[in-house]
């Protein structure tokens, strides 16, 4: 049994449901922000979660930053030695999922060549009616830069977990390489 | 020379940041590289060592992996609250063996070393052996 820790950098364009998503795992679905309120900085967020079919957990550090300039470059100072990524758009908004790419590169240049586990997160999949960005061609895009992608209306119970969870279980995936391999050196 | 297992002599791990019950702090002083203790993510992560009595260290040995930024610090008051930087190194990194560092830090008198990672070459880094010379 073993409890890890991981500080996981959430990003993406202003207004996509970053802090909805956040508060939602934090608070197991008490707490949904109905209004809009613009992060300037970096919010910090701790929960932790037991990785289903083990007896391991991860603790994470969430950091939800900014999503708008210059706020935004302020806090990259706070991502350093990310563990973990998440990169939120909206999908029915083309131009936040144009940024993605933009995001993950930012959060790679703080890894100092680590391999960080990510995922992308399309959020408000409840608004399909006024959906711009194809499902096909988010998971695609996901896929060829190594992330997982999920799709999740922040404000319906039982969906904000799942892109977490995947981040944790990878997470306790490279831990278990990790010993593993130094246990062939020792 | 107290190459030998430290904790035979009386000391203890007293703190460690992380904690997997299958690769407990007490790894560290158990004179084997074998066996570990092993960062559970993030960095800083800590560990302080607790001498039985003041001790004089000219040269303190550490084998590793995955450290990059290393201090240590030593123990100004006998209940450990108040640390000095003693040494702040950087070690190689190193791939097919275990990181193996000698580091001089002259200590004349302490009861407590406090080891922190301030770095790394990846998430997780272990702690195999550490000893001392004095």
């Amino acid at each position: 049994m073993v409890k890890l820790r991981a500080r996981c950098v959430v990003v993406g364009d202003a207004a996509v449901g970053k802090s909805s998503l956040c508060q939602m795992f934090r608070s197991d679905g008490a707490v949904f922000q109905k209004n809009y309120s613009m992060n300037v900085g970096v919010e910090l967020l701790e929960k932790s979660v037991s990785i289903p079919d083990t007896s391991d957990a991860v603790e994470f550090y969430i950091y939800d930053s900014a999503g708008r300039e210059p706020f935004a470059e302020a806090c990259e100072n706070m991502w350093n030695q990310p563990s973990l990524m998440c990169v939120v758009f909206d999908i029915t908004s083309e131009a936040s999922f144009t940024s993605c790419s933009r995001w993950v590169d930012r959060v790679r240049s703080h890894c100092n060549g680590l391999q960080v586990p990510g995922v992308l997160v399309g959020n408000k999949s409840d608004l399909w009616s006024r959906r711009e960005v194809d499902a096909a061609v988010a998971q695609s895009w996901a896929q060829s830069h190594g992330l997982e992608y999920h799709e999740t209306s922040a404000k319906e119970i039982g969906q904000y977990e799942a892109p977490f969870l995947s981040l944790a279980r990878a997470f306790l995936s490279l831990y278990q390489d990790q010993i593993q391999l130094i246990q062939s050196l020792a | 020379m107290l190459d030998a297992a430290l904790s035979s002599y009386g000391a203890q791990v007293v703190l460690a940041t992380s904690s997997d019950e299958n690769h407990p702090p007490e790894n560290i002083i158990d004179g084997k590289t074998e066996t570990f203790w092993i960062s559970t993510g993030m960095f800083p992560q800590e560990f302080i060592i607790r001498f039985p009595d003041n001790m004089k260290i000219f040269t303190v040995s550490i084998q590793s992996y995955n450290i990059k930024r290393l201090r240590i610090e030593k123990g100004t008051s006998d209940d450990a609250d108040k640390f000095e930087t003693v040494a702040d190194t950087e070690f190689e990194h190193t791939e097919s063996s275990l990181q193996a560092n000698d580091i001089s830090v002259n200590v004349l008198n302490t009861t407590h070393l406090r080891f922190l990672i301030l770095s790394g070459y990846d998430h997780f880094v272990s702690v195999h052996k550490v000893s001392v010379q004095s």
